[in-house]
Protein backbone atom coordinates (compact mmCIF):
# COMPACT_ATOMS: atom_id res chain seq x y z
CA UNK A 1 0.00 0.00 0.00
CA UNK A 2 2.84 2.40 0.89
CA UNK A 3 4.43 1.53 -2.46
CA UNK A 4 1.32 2.87 -4.20
CA UNK A 5 2.02 6.19 -2.47
CA UNK A 6 5.44 6.27 -4.13
CA UNK A 7 7.84 4.78 -1.58
CA UNK A 8 9.46 1.58 -2.91
CA UNK A 9 9.84 -1.45 -0.65
CA UNK A 10 13.51 -2.40 -0.85
CA UNK A 11 14.15 -4.85 1.98
CA UNK A 12 13.04 -8.40 2.71
CA UNK A 13 10.86 -7.25 5.62
CA UNK A 14 9.41 -4.11 4.01
CA UNK A 15 6.39 -5.97 2.63
CA UNK A 16 5.65 -7.48 6.07
CA UNK A 17 5.67 -4.02 7.66
CA UNK A 18 3.52 -2.66 4.84
CA UNK A 19 1.05 -5.47 5.50
CA UNK A 20 0.73 -4.45 9.16
CA UNK A 21 0.36 -0.84 8.05
CA UNK A 22 -2.43 -1.85 5.67
CA UNK A 23 -4.23 -3.87 8.37
CA UNK A 24 -4.08 -0.88 10.74
CA UNK A 25 -5.13 1.53 8.00
CA UNK A 26 -8.13 -0.57 6.97
CA UNK A 27 -9.21 -1.30 10.57
CA UNK A 28 -8.91 2.29 11.72
CA UNK A 29 -10.29 3.65 8.44
CA UNK A 30 -13.36 1.38 8.66
CA UNK A 31 -14.22 2.56 12.17
CA UNK A 32 -13.48 6.17 11.33
CA UNK A 33 -15.86 6.15 8.36
CA UNK A 34 -18.52 4.19 10.28
CA UNK A 35 -18.32 6.49 13.33
CA UNK A 36 -18.46 9.61 11.18
CA UNK A 37 -21.39 8.15 9.23
CA UNK A 38 -23.35 7.40 12.40
CA UNK A 39 -22.43 10.78 13.82
CA UNK A 40 -23.77 12.71 10.81
CA UNK A 41 -26.82 10.41 10.51
CA UNK A 42 -27.71 11.19 14.13
CA UNK A 43 -27.24 14.93 13.54
CA UNK A 44 -29.61 14.96 10.58
CA UNK A 45 -32.03 12.32 11.90
CA UNK A 46 -32.56 14.12 15.20
CA UNK A 47 -32.17 17.72 14.11
CA UNK A 48 -34.39 20.41 15.66
CA UNK A 49 -38.11 19.97 14.90
CA UNK A 50 -40.94 22.32 15.77
CA UNK A 51 -42.95 21.10 18.73
CA UNK A 52 -40.48 18.37 19.73
CA UNK A 53 -38.61 18.93 22.96
CA UNK A 54 -35.00 17.72 23.24
CA UNK A 55 -34.41 14.79 25.61
CA UNK A 56 -31.59 14.38 28.05
CA UNK A 57 -30.25 10.83 27.64
CA UNK A 58 -28.18 9.46 30.52
CA UNK A 59 -26.95 6.39 28.61
CA UNK A 60 -27.94 4.01 31.41
CA UNK A 61 -30.44 1.88 29.47
CA UNK A 62 -29.14 -1.34 27.98
CA UNK A 63 -30.42 -0.32 24.52
CA UNK A 64 -28.38 2.91 24.82
CA UNK A 65 -25.25 1.32 26.24
CA UNK A 66 -25.22 -1.11 23.32
CA UNK A 67 -24.07 1.78 21.10
CA UNK A 68 -20.83 1.76 23.09
CA UNK A 69 -20.33 -1.86 24.14
CA UNK A 70 -20.88 -3.53 20.76
CA UNK A 71 -18.38 -1.36 18.83
CA UNK A 72 -16.01 -1.52 21.80
CA UNK A 73 -15.91 -5.32 21.75
CA UNK A 74 -15.51 -5.44 17.99
CA UNK A 75 -12.64 -2.91 18.20
CA UNK A 76 -10.99 -5.12 20.82
CA UNK A 77 -11.13 -7.99 18.31
CA UNK A 78 -9.55 -5.72 15.71
CA UNK A 79 -6.82 -4.79 18.22
CA UNK A 80 -6.04 -8.45 18.78
CA UNK A 81 -5.66 -8.94 15.03
CA UNK A 82 -3.33 -5.91 14.84
CA UNK A 83 -1.26 -7.02 17.83
CA UNK A 84 -0.84 -10.58 16.53
CA UNK A 85 0.23 -9.29 13.09
CA UNK A 86 2.59 -6.67 14.58
CA UNK A 87 4.24 -8.95 17.14
CA UNK A 88 5.14 -11.46 14.44
CA UNK A 89 6.78 -8.73 12.34
CA UNK A 90 8.41 -7.15 15.40
CA UNK A 91 9.98 -10.48 16.28
CA UNK A 92 11.28 -11.04 12.75
CA UNK A 93 12.71 -7.52 12.35
CA UNK A 94 13.82 -6.53 15.85
CA UNK A 95 14.15 -9.62 18.05
CA UNK A 96 15.70 -12.00 15.55
CA UNK A 97 19.20 -11.42 14.16
CA UNK A 98 19.63 -13.69 11.14
CA UNK A 99 23.08 -15.09 10.46
CA UNK A 100 24.59 -16.00 7.11
CA UNK A 101 28.21 -16.87 6.31
CA UNK A 102 28.66 -14.03 3.81
CA UNK A 103 26.90 -11.33 5.84
CA UNK A 104 28.33 -7.81 5.66
CA UNK A 105 28.76 -5.73 8.83
CA UNK A 106 28.58 -1.92 8.51
CA UNK A 107 29.20 0.47 11.38
CA UNK A 108 26.86 3.46 11.43
CA UNK A 109 28.06 6.40 13.54
CA UNK A 110 25.65 9.24 14.16
CA UNK A 111 26.64 12.69 15.35
CA UNK A 112 25.29 16.20 15.23
CA UNK A 113 24.67 16.48 12.23
CA UNK A 114 26.11 13.81 10.01
CA UNK A 115 26.30 10.08 9.50
CA UNK A 116 29.56 8.21 9.13
CA UNK A 117 29.38 4.76 7.58
CA UNK A 118 32.35 2.46 8.07
CA UNK A 119 32.32 -0.32 5.48
CA UNK A 120 34.66 -3.30 5.50
CA UNK A 121 37.24 -3.38 2.74
CA UNK A 122 38.14 -6.38 0.54
CA UNK A 123 39.00 -8.45 3.64
CA UNK A 124 35.35 -8.26 4.67
CA UNK A 125 36.26 -7.26 8.24
CA UNK A 126 35.84 -4.06 10.18
CA UNK A 127 38.64 -2.37 12.16
CA UNK A 128 41.33 -3.19 9.62
CA UNK A 129 43.33 -0.66 7.54
CA UNK A 130 41.25 -1.20 4.41
CA UNK A 131 38.01 -0.04 6.06
CA UNK A 132 36.10 2.49 3.99
CA UNK A 133 34.64 5.40 5.99
CA UNK A 134 32.16 7.58 4.16
CA UNK A 135 30.24 10.58 5.39
CA UNK A 136 26.53 10.66 4.55
CA UNK A 137 26.92 7.84 2.02
CA UNK A 138 26.27 4.17 2.76
CA UNK A 139 27.01 1.46 0.21
CA UNK A 140 25.40 -1.97 0.45
CA UNK A 141 24.90 -4.95 -1.78
CA UNK A 142 21.51 -6.15 -2.97
CA UNK A 143 20.32 -9.59 -1.87
CA UNK A 144 22.97 -9.84 0.84
CA UNK A 145 22.38 -9.89 4.58
CA UNK A 146 23.79 -6.83 6.35
CA UNK A 147 24.23 -6.27 10.05
CA UNK A 148 24.52 -2.65 11.14
CA UNK A 149 26.12 -1.45 14.37
CA UNK A 150 24.68 1.87 15.51
CA UNK A 151 26.76 4.24 17.60
CA UNK A 152 26.33 7.88 18.58
CA UNK A 153 29.06 10.39 19.35
CA UNK A 154 26.81 12.82 21.16
CA UNK A 155 23.02 12.69 21.57
CA UNK A 156 20.16 10.35 20.68
CA UNK A 157 19.60 10.00 16.93
CA UNK A 158 17.42 7.61 14.96
CA UNK A 159 18.60 5.68 11.91
CA UNK A 160 15.79 5.54 9.40
CA UNK A 161 15.83 4.04 5.92
CA UNK A 162 12.28 4.56 4.62
CA UNK A 163 12.59 2.16 1.66
CA UNK A 164 13.58 -0.59 4.09
CA UNK A 165 10.77 0.44 6.49
CA UNK A 166 13.60 0.48 9.04
CA UNK A 167 13.92 2.81 12.01
CA UNK A 168 16.13 2.34 15.05
CA UNK A 169 17.16 4.79 17.76
CA UNK A 170 20.88 5.42 18.23
CA UNK A 171 21.84 5.79 21.89
CA UNK A 172 25.12 7.35 23.09
CA UNK A 173 27.25 4.80 24.95
CA UNK A 174 25.57 1.79 23.37
CA UNK A 175 26.20 -0.27 20.25
CA UNK A 176 22.86 -1.36 18.82
CA UNK A 177 22.93 -4.10 16.22
CA UNK A 178 20.24 -4.66 13.62
CA UNK A 179 19.90 -6.16 10.19
CA UNK A 180 18.47 -5.79 6.71
CA UNK A 181 18.71 -7.48 3.35
CA UNK A 182 18.24 -5.04 0.45
CA UNK A 183 16.17 -6.32 -2.45
CA UNK A 184 16.33 -3.47 -4.97
CA UNK A 185 19.26 -1.59 -6.43
CA UNK A 186 19.21 2.21 -6.49
CA UNK A 187 19.96 5.26 -4.37
CA UNK A 188 17.58 6.07 -1.54
CA UNK A 189 17.26 8.38 1.48
CA UNK A 190 18.54 7.89 5.00
CA UNK A 191 17.06 10.20 7.63
CA UNK A 192 17.52 11.01 11.27
CA UNK A 193 14.09 10.62 12.84
CA UNK A 194 14.89 11.82 16.36
CA UNK A 195 15.14 15.56 17.00
CA UNK A 196 18.86 15.91 17.71
CA UNK A 197 19.53 19.64 17.71
CA UNK A 198 19.32 22.70 15.52
CA UNK A 199 20.79 20.85 12.52
CA UNK A 200 18.50 17.81 12.79
CA UNK A 201 16.81 18.53 9.49
CA UNK A 202 20.18 19.01 7.81
CA UNK A 203 21.56 15.51 8.23
CA UNK A 204 20.13 13.51 5.36
CA UNK A 205 22.29 10.78 3.87
CA UNK A 206 22.06 8.37 0.96
CA UNK A 207 22.08 4.61 0.80
CA UNK A 208 23.42 3.20 -2.46
CA UNK A 209 22.26 -0.37 -3.11
CA UNK A 210 24.46 -2.01 -5.72
CA UNK A 211 24.69 -5.33 -7.51
CA UNK A 212 27.42 -7.70 -6.30
CA UNK A 213 29.71 -6.71 -9.18
CA UNK A 214 29.14 -2.97 -8.71
CA UNK A 215 29.70 -3.25 -4.97
CA UNK A 216 32.93 -5.24 -5.38
CA UNK A 217 34.19 -2.59 -7.81
CA UNK A 218 33.29 0.19 -5.37
CA UNK A 219 35.03 -1.60 -2.49
CA UNK A 220 38.18 -2.20 -4.53
CA UNK A 221 38.34 1.42 -5.68
CA UNK A 222 37.69 3.00 -2.29
CA UNK A 223 39.68 0.65 -0.10
CA UNK A 224 42.88 1.52 -1.96
CA UNK A 225 42.23 5.18 -1.09
CA UNK A 226 41.57 4.20 2.52
CA UNK A 227 44.79 2.20 2.74
CA UNK A 228 46.84 5.04 1.20
CA UNK A 229 45.28 7.55 3.57
CA UNK A 230 46.03 5.33 6.58
CA UNK A 231 49.63 4.95 5.44
CA UNK A 232 50.08 8.74 5.40
CA UNK A 233 49.21 9.01 9.09
CA UNK B 1 22.74 47.03 48.94
CA UNK B 2 24.89 49.70 47.37
CA UNK B 3 27.27 47.07 45.99
CA UNK B 4 24.31 45.14 44.50
CA UNK B 5 23.17 48.27 42.69
CA UNK B 6 26.69 48.80 41.37
CA UNK B 7 26.81 45.21 40.13
CA UNK B 8 23.49 45.57 38.34
CA UNK B 9 24.59 48.83 36.71
CA UNK B 10 27.91 47.29 35.69
CA UNK B 11 26.16 44.22 34.21
CA UNK B 12 23.73 46.47 32.34
CA UNK B 13 26.63 48.49 30.95
CA UNK B 14 28.40 45.33 29.76
CA UNK B 15 25.19 44.03 28.14
CA UNK B 16 24.59 47.40 26.53
CA UNK B 17 28.18 47.63 25.32
CA UNK B 18 27.78 44.23 23.64
CA UNK B 19 24.35 45.03 22.26
CA UNK B 20 24.92 48.51 20.81
CA UNK B 21 27.62 47.53 18.27
CA UNK B 22 25.54 44.53 17.17
CA UNK B 23 22.43 46.68 16.75
CA UNK B 24 24.40 49.08 14.56
CA UNK B 25 25.88 46.15 12.66
CA UNK B 26 22.43 44.68 12.07
CA UNK B 27 21.16 48.01 10.80
CA UNK B 28 24.01 48.14 8.27
CA UNK B 29 23.75 44.48 7.30
CA UNK B 30 20.22 43.17 8.02
CA UNK B 31 20.61 40.08 5.84
CA UNK B 32 23.85 39.15 7.58
CA UNK B 33 22.19 39.65 10.98
CA UNK B 34 19.27 37.47 9.94
CA UNK B 35 21.54 34.66 8.73
CA UNK B 36 23.73 34.95 11.83
CA UNK B 37 20.78 33.89 14.00
CA UNK B 38 21.44 30.25 13.07
CA UNK B 39 25.14 30.62 13.91
CA UNK B 40 24.30 31.80 17.42
CA UNK B 41 22.99 28.32 18.28
CA UNK B 42 26.58 27.10 18.62
CA UNK B 43 28.88 30.14 18.32
CA UNK B 44 26.87 32.27 20.75
CA UNK B 45 25.00 35.54 20.37
CA UNK B 46 28.24 37.55 20.31
CA UNK B 47 30.17 34.96 18.26
CA UNK B 48 32.17 34.21 21.40
CA UNK B 49 32.33 30.46 20.74
CA UNK B 50 31.40 27.49 22.88
CA UNK B 51 33.82 24.62 23.51
CA UNK B 52 30.92 22.36 24.57
CA UNK B 53 29.51 22.71 21.05
CA UNK B 54 33.00 22.52 19.49
CA UNK B 55 32.28 25.97 18.10
CA UNK B 56 35.21 28.40 18.07
CA UNK B 57 35.10 32.13 18.61
CA UNK B 58 34.36 33.78 15.28
CA UNK B 59 33.74 37.38 16.38
CA UNK B 60 36.00 39.85 14.61
CA UNK B 61 37.68 37.26 12.38
CA UNK B 62 38.65 38.87 9.06
CA UNK B 63 35.87 38.85 6.50
CA UNK B 64 38.06 37.21 3.82
CA UNK B 65 38.87 34.34 6.19
CA UNK B 66 35.28 33.71 7.27
CA UNK B 67 34.19 33.83 3.64
CA UNK B 68 36.90 31.36 2.60
CA UNK B 69 36.06 28.93 5.36
CA UNK B 70 32.32 29.12 4.70
CA UNK B 71 32.99 28.37 1.05
CA UNK B 72 35.25 25.46 2.01
CA UNK B 73 32.41 24.07 4.10
CA UNK B 74 29.88 24.72 1.33
CA UNK B 75 31.96 22.85 -1.25
CA UNK B 76 32.83 20.02 1.13
CA UNK B 77 36.53 20.91 1.14
CA UNK B 78 36.19 21.18 4.91
CA UNK B 79 33.89 19.46 7.38
CA UNK B 80 33.46 16.18 5.52
CA UNK B 81 36.11 14.03 7.15
CA UNK B 82 34.61 11.27 9.34
CA UNK B 83 36.93 12.16 12.23
CA UNK B 84 36.31 15.92 12.13
CA UNK B 85 33.40 16.01 14.58
CA UNK B 86 33.19 19.81 14.84
CA UNK B 87 33.58 20.22 11.09
CA UNK B 88 30.79 17.74 10.44
CA UNK B 89 28.54 19.91 12.58
CA UNK B 90 29.43 23.01 10.61
CA UNK B 91 29.17 21.42 7.16
CA UNK B 92 25.35 21.14 7.07
CA UNK B 93 25.03 24.60 8.63
CA UNK B 94 27.07 26.13 5.80
CA UNK B 95 24.87 24.30 3.31
CA UNK B 96 21.99 26.51 4.44
CA UNK B 97 23.77 29.42 2.72
CA UNK B 98 22.26 29.03 -0.72
CA UNK B 99 23.87 31.98 -2.48
CA UNK B 100 27.26 33.69 -2.62
CA UNK B 101 25.56 36.93 -1.62
CA UNK B 102 24.23 35.38 1.58
CA UNK B 103 27.65 33.91 2.36
CA UNK B 104 29.26 37.34 1.91
CA UNK B 105 26.58 38.98 4.04
CA UNK B 106 27.05 36.66 7.02
CA UNK B 107 30.86 36.80 6.68
CA UNK B 108 30.72 40.60 6.78
CA UNK B 109 28.44 40.48 9.83
CA UNK B 110 30.76 38.09 11.70
CA UNK B 111 33.79 40.21 10.82
CA UNK B 112 32.05 43.27 12.25
CA UNK B 113 31.35 41.71 15.66
CA UNK B 114 33.51 43.07 18.49
CA UNK B 115 36.27 40.65 19.57
CA UNK B 116 35.55 38.54 22.65
CA UNK B 117 38.35 37.78 25.10
CA UNK B 118 38.78 34.00 25.45
CA UNK B 119 39.13 32.11 28.71
CA UNK B 120 42.20 29.92 29.06
CA UNK B 121 41.27 26.22 29.24
CA UNK B 122 44.60 24.45 28.66
CA UNK B 123 47.39 24.05 31.16
CA UNK B 124 50.87 22.59 31.15
CA UNK B 125 52.19 24.51 28.15
CA UNK B 126 55.68 26.00 28.25
CA UNK B 127 55.59 29.42 26.52
CA UNK B 128 59.40 29.66 26.38
CA UNK B 129 59.69 26.38 24.45
CA UNK B 130 56.59 27.40 22.51
CA UNK B 131 58.29 30.63 21.41
CA UNK B 132 61.03 28.56 19.79
CA UNK B 133 58.55 26.23 18.11
CA UNK B 134 56.54 29.25 16.95
CA UNK B 135 59.42 30.43 14.77
CA UNK B 136 58.12 28.39 11.85
CA UNK B 137 54.59 29.85 12.30
CA UNK B 138 55.83 33.43 11.95
CA UNK B 139 56.42 32.89 8.23
CA UNK B 140 52.67 33.04 7.59
CA UNK B 141 50.93 34.10 10.79
CA UNK B 142 53.43 36.82 11.67
CA UNK B 143 55.46 37.31 14.86
CA UNK B 144 52.44 38.66 16.72
CA UNK B 145 49.97 36.08 15.34
CA UNK B 146 48.01 38.73 13.47
CA UNK B 147 47.85 36.68 10.27
CA UNK B 148 48.56 37.67 6.70
CA UNK B 149 45.73 38.01 4.16
CA UNK B 150 48.19 37.84 1.25
CA UNK B 151 49.06 34.30 2.33
CA UNK B 152 45.50 33.47 3.40
CA UNK B 153 46.79 32.99 6.95
CA UNK B 154 44.24 33.91 9.60
CA UNK B 155 45.01 35.66 12.87
CA UNK B 156 45.64 33.15 15.65
CA UNK B 157 46.29 35.57 18.51
CA UNK B 158 43.03 35.94 20.39
CA UNK B 159 41.62 32.57 19.34
CA UNK B 160 40.56 30.07 22.04
CA UNK B 161 43.34 27.72 23.14
CA UNK B 162 41.16 24.58 22.90
CA UNK B 163 40.34 25.42 19.29
CA UNK B 164 43.99 26.03 18.41
CA UNK B 165 44.85 22.62 19.86
CA UNK B 166 42.04 20.80 18.05
CA UNK B 167 42.94 22.57 14.80
CA UNK B 168 46.61 21.60 15.08
CA UNK B 169 45.60 18.01 15.82
CA UNK B 170 43.27 17.95 12.81
CA UNK B 171 45.84 19.54 10.50
CA UNK B 172 48.45 17.01 11.59
CA UNK B 173 46.05 14.06 11.18
CA UNK B 174 44.94 15.31 7.77
CA UNK B 175 41.31 15.54 8.83
CA UNK B 176 40.87 19.32 8.69
CA UNK B 177 40.03 19.48 4.98
CA UNK B 178 41.22 19.18 1.42
CA UNK B 179 41.70 22.88 0.61
CA UNK B 180 45.26 24.00 -0.31
CA UNK B 181 46.12 25.77 2.95
CA UNK B 182 45.09 22.67 4.92
CA UNK B 183 47.77 20.73 3.05
CA UNK B 184 50.33 23.44 3.90
CA UNK B 185 49.28 23.44 7.54
CA UNK B 186 49.52 19.65 7.64
CA UNK B 187 53.20 19.99 6.94
CA UNK B 188 53.61 22.80 9.47
CA UNK B 189 51.72 20.94 12.20
CA UNK B 190 53.92 17.96 11.43
CA UNK B 191 56.87 19.91 12.84
CA UNK B 192 55.23 19.64 16.27
CA UNK B 193 56.17 16.15 17.43
CA UNK B 194 53.48 15.63 20.07
CA UNK B 195 50.60 17.19 22.00
CA UNK B 196 52.97 18.74 24.53
CA UNK B 197 54.69 20.64 21.73
CA UNK B 198 51.29 21.85 20.55
CA UNK B 199 50.42 23.03 24.06
CA UNK B 200 53.77 24.80 24.29
CA UNK B 201 53.26 26.71 21.07
CA UNK B 202 49.69 27.56 22.11
CA UNK B 203 51.00 28.81 25.47
CA UNK B 204 53.22 31.19 23.48
CA UNK B 205 50.27 32.28 21.31
CA UNK B 206 48.36 33.08 24.51
CA UNK B 207 51.13 35.53 25.45
CA UNK B 208 50.55 37.15 22.06
CA UNK B 209 46.89 37.45 23.04
CA UNK B 210 47.93 39.28 26.19
CA UNK B 211 50.24 41.54 24.22
CA UNK B 212 47.52 42.23 21.68
CA UNK B 213 45.10 43.13 24.47
CA UNK B 214 47.72 45.37 26.08
CA UNK B 215 48.35 47.10 22.77
CA UNK B 216 44.66 47.58 22.21
CA UNK B 217 44.31 49.11 25.67
CA UNK B 218 47.03 51.68 24.99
Amino acid sequence: MIEILGLPAASTFADDIDRVFTIIFVAVGFWFLLAEGVFFWLIFRFKKKDGVKAQYITGELKSEKRWITVPHNIILLFDIVIVVAAVQVWYDVKQDLPEEPDKQVVRVIAQQWAWTFVHPGPDGKLDTPDDIAKVNEMHVQADRLHHFQLESKDVIHSFSVPVFRLKQDVIPGRVITGWFTPTKTGTYDIQCTEICGVGHALMPAKIVIQTAAEHAEWVAKNSSVAVASAALR
Amino acid sequence: MHSHRSLVIAAACVALAAFVPRAALAADNPRGAELFELCTQCHGAAGEGNPMALAPSIAALPEWYVLNQLNHFRTGARGTHPEDVGGLRMYPMAMTLKTDEDTKAVAAYVAGLPPVRQTQTLSGGDPARGAQLYAVCTQCHGPNGAGNPAMQSPPIAGQADWYLLSSLQKFKAGTRGTYPNAAIMRGMAGTLPDEQAMKDVIAHILTLNANTAANAAQ
